[in-house]
């Protein structure tokens, strides 16, 4: 041991004789290898985006070369000598060393700052902000020379750098190991028996390509990268904060499944999900993409501002769309300047206003709503539209009309009230006027529609309101009459004055002689919105189509989702910095815009949410296709070629083979048109991945983290993966696809909500045994077992799950309900085979959990816990009952008890959790 | 190149080898047996000792620190919300004088707050202040039990954050950095001490009423460092650690028998593919063994003497902020190093009555007083004291000013978010008791003497555990992170 300490310390010593002796070779500095991480460690902190100290900020090239505090720059290109940047750095005074009360920097550092200078003081910008260029491929490394040629580019780039530190990959994992590993990856459980077999027959060599093939074809590949989706558009079922109450957004995911099964080329399926509404003749399935942004949190907690958690779940869509979408960590930038990548505080905002103008404003039940009516709604739509269409002459009275009655666009949210007199916004969710009441709506435009319609609740009867424009002083512009309601909400429509027109402040006035008191509660407003007026409504026909009409907009049997739609151009928000991210400290009005460092034609014309998804889409975009295929890439090797996902700037990680993540990403792009089932089988197909994970000493040694990939990583499978393949294995894996989410059984006393009274109901039958996909996720309580093996609440977007590797996690698969069952289920299943010993049970059970026969040892072993378990049950018939969860004791129960123990066992074992 | 710079630098390189990845080259036979061993090894189950083990066989290992510290392990109260230094320690008489005046000027220009527009009130003290003890530390009529231990303490009053909303600030507070991925200042310890009990985990997490800090679960994340250091919540109700009972109708020899085989054969795994991993995961499934015993064990209180009940205000069953400052004695009494408590419900705005300063407030001061009172004196008669840190703190503090939530005066008195200038205390583990550090000005807005930051709060926790903060590192994305980032100096006033 001893030795191999002074072997490490002298490896030590030579690495560090190797970064001196190149310090000190005169070649030019490279600002970003060399300069950029000084600045990053040493100066930012004080001279950045954050903070400017003596008015000095190494940002940006323009702001260091600029005059400080001192009137003048502290930087002179060229000359370092009379640089106050470089004379502080050896001042003697320690009030005016550089860095301020820090150690001072090395020589060597000094030095680098000061040739920087001296060579021109050039900044540089960072690699993932430069569109991606083809790399030309490696030159054959000596290996390639005694090998032949590649099949497949990848492995090129990994060679070259096993070249580096003198490594080698392994040989080809065998077919079995292939099988379960791909399979995992690409279909997140282990392959039908069907395909599986074809594979380990087939001798030929596309015998692999075809199983790729054969995986990518599957359902299951759908829901397999949907839950990694999941992750990424925060996906839940409610909605957040303190209440948490229930959102039904679940037809979003069974977009991504789809999207992902008829691989949507990946530029689609962002911009579907960013702008889908906005695309021409925007279908319903487009409308659901955008779901996306709709599952940020609303907050339906009394007495909390709405607009404060609309602008909450802005901000969040912005971070989201560049931590997730565009690798970028963006949210520093909300309260101050990017402190490491060259992103202004204004940039944040100017982004922001891509997504202010969406309708959503953190209403009770989240507007605007995609309605996909079903059953009778669904005829009734059909035939109301129809109708309608031959009706209306005006073709934007029938877009008007339809897209009212899918999504109830723009109905004015009665929250929008303000100026009120004897009123409240109830509960911050609905407009209550009481006796004599008042509210104001500023700057409404009826777009000359006469029709004005209310939904409304009314406690009592008699009760009018009159609406007025500008002043109450004026004449009515419309006057309605209320009976009292029973029950839900109602629908009424008033005429409006015909000489009304224009942009008006709205006075609403209520009364009834029934109040007594100015506190006695009067009608409640939802929505008012002004239509077109409905045709022939006089007459019988017209009345039944009305009738019609009310009826889907109020109470439709229809699936209701939250998608995006943006204002219409009377209730346009404005955007404005906000001083230190603070929402209520507003400062400059901003336009829609991109960060400057983003020079390219498309950025600039980029005004609005869809040229925004263009933009993102575009092949001159550095970020976009980098981003998913680093992330492919971890998906599958379990590590980054860029480790952390969510930043690749300049404080991200160092990418371990940037050349071939450019290669990856530009063929993504170009040749592979954004498919990323091509993508996958790229890379799965490659020798690097189907290496065996076997490793030498030589190897861990030189490359503990596997990050020259001389070895196929070992990775523990994700929280779904690990329940879907427990499921495979014991066979009870529902194949049922889509649909509302399902509660499987978890623990009693898990969901803690305080305001609401909603119990976890166990589904019954098959629901039981869905995908993990499809288990309800409630933020504030996500399901426990998958939380334990690294699943999230979701209430961010999380780019990268870290693993981790604690007993809780034992203790789930040892103890939870879900796994015993299915321990107790793989048990019958082996037992079936009334010829087997229990030796051939075991090997049995030990094969379907990994795909891999039993060896001699592993037999023994298992047949010995089932020996004594055996012996440990006895008799005792009462205990034997329990653990099978039978009411009455049977002979062979005692035999189906241990076997469990063995079953249960396996399904804990390392070599079943990981992927090997 | 200096040869002092590059021993330095050859040391690191070594040591790097010598955290993470160093025991996995030496244990393929230790662990595995170390594993069966102790499972077989039965009478060792609520021991806990494990002087008998090579040191570089267990991540969890005791480990020992860079001197001798004076704490052997830490309660971190953190009252998340955070509370009034304003009515409960900061005692500011000249504020009385200024109530319902205009906040100056200076104060606010320039100022960023949570919720405060345009201009507020300032707000006076909204308790009564005493002196107290021999020391005759001011406290108010709000901690009416606080005073017995009054002379066990050293109050910081002029701590001072940069953060100044609740998620990143409680990040801020436990991971020295307002963003996540950063490991927890309890895995930090548990990384550099190890943890004394092997059939408990060495960091422990208790939330009141069972929820989570605005910041979740990453207050208490191992961040990059192995998550075998990440804290473990356990419930106060039902099941103290979810899946802990074995199902229906086993025993404990079955359930022996069952990890036996399931790391039997891990350890065949990991003769083949040398996966540290692997070893991580044989020592997480005897931990858990070890804690379906332990830990329901050590989570029970019911048999506690009635007067330690009467002291805390426990009861049994019942999730409450007292009965987890009574398990969190236990915890420290059974060699558990690190101690979180999280309590909710102090974020006083003064937008309701449970956020007013005149009710709510006093409701949480009641709530917690009498048990963090008893929680010092029991562990002053266990002789505990001296070798337990105790933390006493929120993310931030609140404003001199009332709350005037959009430019309207809220209805209840509250306060916003503040965090130039809060009070925290420490007791225990070496620090000086009756002794008060840092002072405010006359309104309690800045700190003119005596300021701390979080970072130096965070440097003497680890001073008291025996580390200098700068030295307790772990190399991660090519540079050497420590919890106090390039911050912290230890508070050495307060140390005895």
């Amino acid at each position: 041991m001893l030795k191999s300490k002074y072997t490490i310390a002298i490896t030590g010593l030579m690495l560090i004789t190797g970064i001196y002796l190149i310090f000190f070779t005169r070649k030019p500095v490279n600002y970003s290898a060399d300069v950029k991480p000084i600045i990053n460690q040493k100066c930012i902190s004080c001279h950045g985006g954050v903070k400017k100290k003596g008015g000095f900020s190494l940002l940006f090239r323009e702001e260091a070369l600029a005059a400080t505090a001192s009137g003048k720059p502290a930087i002179i290109p060229g000359d370092a000598a009379n640089s106050d940047m470089i004379k502080r750095l050896y001042h003697n005074d320690p009030e005016e060393r550089m860095p301020y009360r820090e150690e001072p920097l090395s020589k060597e550092e000094k030095d680098i700052l000061t040739r920087w200078i001296d060579e021109g003081a050039r900044f540089e910008t960072h690699w993932s902000y430069l569109p991606v260029t083809k790399p030309s491929l490696p030159k054959s490394g000596l290996l390639s020379l005694f090998s032949g040629k590649y099949d497949n580019d990848i492995d090129r780039f990994i060679d070259e750098k096993l070249d580096e530190i003198d490594l080698e990959r392994t040989e080809e994992a065998d077919k079995r190991t292939l099988l379960r590993r791909v399979s995992l990856d690409l279909i997140g459980m282990p392959a039908p028996d069907s395909i599986g077999q074809q594979f380990l027959k087939d001798e030929g060599p596309d015998a692999y390509s075809k199983l790729v093939d054969n995986l990518l074809s599957l359902p299951a590949y759908g829901e397999r990268w949907t839950a990694l989706w999941m992750d990424l558009a925060r996906y839940a079922d409610t909605k957040g904060y303190e209440r948490d109450y229930i959102r039904s957004i679940w037809r979003y995911r069974d977009w991504l499944i789809k999207a992902f099964n008829q691989d949507m080329p990946y530029n689609q399926f962002i911009t579907e999900q960013i702008a889908g509404d906005l695309l021409p003749g925007a279908t319903n399935e487009q409308l659901i993409a955008t779901a996306f942004h709709r599952n940020t949190m609303t907050n339906d907690e009394g007495g909390t501002d709405n607009e404060e958690f609309r602008t909450a779940a802005i901000i969040d869509r912005v971070n989201t769309t560049w931590e997730t979408l565009m690798g970028t960590s963006f949210a520093c930038v909300q309260c101050h300047s990017h402190p490491y990548d060259p992103f202004k505080h204004e940039d944040y905002y100017r982004f922001m206003a891509y997504f202010n103008n969406s309708r959503d404003e953190d209403t009770y039940d989240e507007d605007p709503l995609l309605r996909e009516f079903r059953n009778k709604s669904a005829l009734q739509f059909d035939s109301l539209t129809s109708w309608l269409s031959a009706k209306l002459t005006i073709n934007e009275h029938k877009l008007f009309y339809n897209q009212l009655i899918r999504t109830g666009h723009a109905c004015v949210n009665s929250i929008q009230a303000d100026s009120l007199i004897n009123a409240a916004l109830e509960d911050t969710k609905f407009l209550r006027l009481r006796k004599t009441g008042i509210a104001r709506f500023k700057q409404m435009d009826f777009n000359g529609y006469k029709e004005l319609m209310i939904r409304y609740r009314s406690p009592v009867d008699k009760g009018s309101l009159t609406i007025h424009a500008d002043s109450l002083k004026t004449v009515p512009i419309a006057t309605a009459q209320f009976s009292k309601t029973n029950g839900g909400w109602q629908l009424i429509s008033i005429p409006v004055s015909a000489n009304f027109s224009g942009v008006h402040d709205l006075f609403f006035s209520y009364n009834s002689p029934l109040l007594k008191d100015v506190n006695d509660n009067g009608i409640v407003i939802d929505w008012f919105t002004a239509i077109p007026s409905f045709p022939e409504k006089e007459n019988p026909i017209g009345k039944y189509y009305y009738g019609l009409f009310t009826g889907l907009l109020n109470n439709p049997d229809a699936e209701k989702t939250p998608v995006m739609l943006d204002n219409p151009s009377y209730m346009k928000r404005k955007t404005y910095i906000f001083e230190r991210g603070n929402w209520l400290l507003k400062t400059n009005e901003v336009e829609p815009g991109l960060p400057e460092i983003f020079t390219q034609e498309t950025a600039k014309r980029t005004k609005n949410r869809l040229e925004l998804a263009r933009w993102m889409t575009d092949k001159n975009n550095p970020l976009t296709a980098r981003t998913m295929v680093n992330r492919l890439w971890e998906q599958l090797f379990g590590q980054g070629l860029v480790e952390t996902l969510e930043d690749l700037g300049s404080q991200g990680a160092i990418p371990t083979h940037r050349e071939l993540l450019d290669f990856l990403a530009y063929n993504f792009m170009h040749e592979e048109n954004w498919s990323v089932k091509k993508l996958l089988k790229r890379i799965v197909t490659s020798e690097t991945y189907r290496q065996r994970s076997l490793v030498s000493k030589d190897a861990l040694k030189k490359d503990p983290l596997n990050k020259y990939y001389a070895r196929a990583p070992r990775v523990r499978l994700s929280a779904e993966q690990i329940r879907d393949q427990a499921l495979v294995i014991c066979g009870t894996l529902s194949n049922k696809m889509y649909g509302p989410s399902v509660m499987p059984y978890q623990p009693e006393g898990i969901w803690k909500s305080p305001y609401d009274e909603r119990k976890w109901i166990q589904s019954q039958g098959e629901d039981q045994y869905r995908r993990s996909i499809y288990t309800y996720w409630k933020r504030t309580s996500p399901y426990p077992s998958m939380v334990n093996f690294d699943g999230t609440a979701r209430e961010v977007c999380l780019t990268r799950r870290i693993r981790t590797n604690t007993p809780l996690q034992a203790l789930t698969i040892l103890n939870d309900s879900t796994y015993w069952d299915l321990s107790v289920k793989l048990a019958k299943g082996v037992m079936q085979d009334k010829n087997a010993d229990v030796k051939q049970r075991i090997s049995k059970a030990y094969e379907l959990a990994t795909g891999q026969p039993i060896t001699p040892q592993k037999v023994i072993v298992l047949d010995d816990l089932y020996v004594q378990s055996l012996k440990k049950l006895g008799n005792d018939q009462e205990r034997i009952k329990k653990m099978m969860s039978d009411s009455i004791y049977k002979k062979e129960d005692r035999q189906l008890a241990a076997m469990s123990m063995v079953t249960n066992a396996i399904l804990n074992l390392d070599e079943v959790i990981t992927k090997n | 190149m200096s040869g002092k710079k590059l021993f330095n630098e050859a040391k690191t390189y070594h040591h790097r080898f010598n955290t993470r990845r160093h025991f996995l080259s030496q244990c393929k036979t230790g662990m595995g047996l170390m594993a069966l061993g102790s499972l077989l090894d039965s009478c060792n189950l609520f021991g806990g000792d494990l002087q008998d083990l090579d040191n570089t066989k267990n991540p969890l290992q005791p480990k020992a620190p860079h001197f001798q510290g004076k704490a052997k392990s830490v309660i971190f109260l953190h009252m998340a919300g955070a509370p009034s230094q304003l009515e409960m320690f900061d005692y500011k008489p000249e504020l009385q004088k200024m109530d319902g005046l205009d906040c100056p000027d200076s104060f606010i220009q320039g100022k960023k707050f949570a919720f405060i527009r345009g201009v507020p009130k300032l707000l006076g003290p909204q308790a009564n202040f005493k002196q107290y003890g021999e020391s005759g530390l001011w406290l108010s009529d709000n901690l009416p039990h606080f005073s017995q231990v009054i002379d066990d303490v050293s109050i910081l009053k002029a701590v001072n954050t940069d953060q100044f909303n609740h998620a990143p600030a409680q990040l801020l507070m436990h991971c020295g950095t307002a963003r996540l991925g950063r490991p927890s200042i309890g895995s930090w310890v548990t990384y550099g001490l190890g943890s004394e009990n092997s059939n408990l985990p060495g960091f422990v997490v208790l939330t009141s009423g069972g929820r989570n800090p605005d910041s979740g679960k990453s207050v208490w994340g191992s961040g990059f460092l192995p998550s075998v250091y990440q804290g473990v919540q356990c419930r106060s109700e039902g099941d103290p650690v979810l899946f802990l009972k074995d199902p229906n109708g086993f025993d404990r020899d079955m359930r022996k028998s069952s990890i036996e085989a399931i790391n039997k054969i891990n350890e065949l795994a990991y003769n083949e593919y040398q996966d540290p991993e692997i070893l991580s995961r044989i020592a997480q499934y005897e931990m858990a063994f070890k804690m379906q015993i332990a830990v329901p064990d050590v989570m029970n209180i019911a048999d506690e003497p009635a007067y330690i009940h009467e002291m805390y205000g426990t009861e049994p069953g019942k999730e409450s902020f007292a009965n987890n400052a009574l398990l969190a004695r236990k915890l420290v009494e059974k060699g558990v190093r690190f101690v979180q408590l999280f309590d909710w419900g102090w974020d006083s705005h003064g937008t309701d009555p449970g956020t007013a300063l005149d009710q709510g407030f006093i409701t949480k001061c009641r709530q917690t007083d009498k048990t963090i009172t008893a929680l010092l004196l029991d562990l002053k008669q266990r002789g505990l004291l001296d070798e337990t840190l105790v933390v006493w703190g929120g993310e931030f503090g609140r404003t001199p000013m009332q709350e005037n939530r959009d430019g309207k005066q809220n209805y209840f008195k509250g306060r916003d978010h503040h965090a130039d200038a809060f009070s925290m205390w420490m007791a225990g583990g070496g620090i000086k008791g009756g002794f008060s550090y840092g002072e405010t000005d006359p309104i309690g807005y800045n700190a003119i003497d005596g300021k701390v930051s979080v970072y130096d709060v965070q440097a003497t926790i680890l001073k008291q555990l025996g580390f200098d903060h700068e030295q307790l590192t772990y190399q991660f994305q090519g540079r050497d992170f420590r919890l106090t980032d390039v911050f912290g100096k230890v508070i050495d006033p307060i140390i005895a």
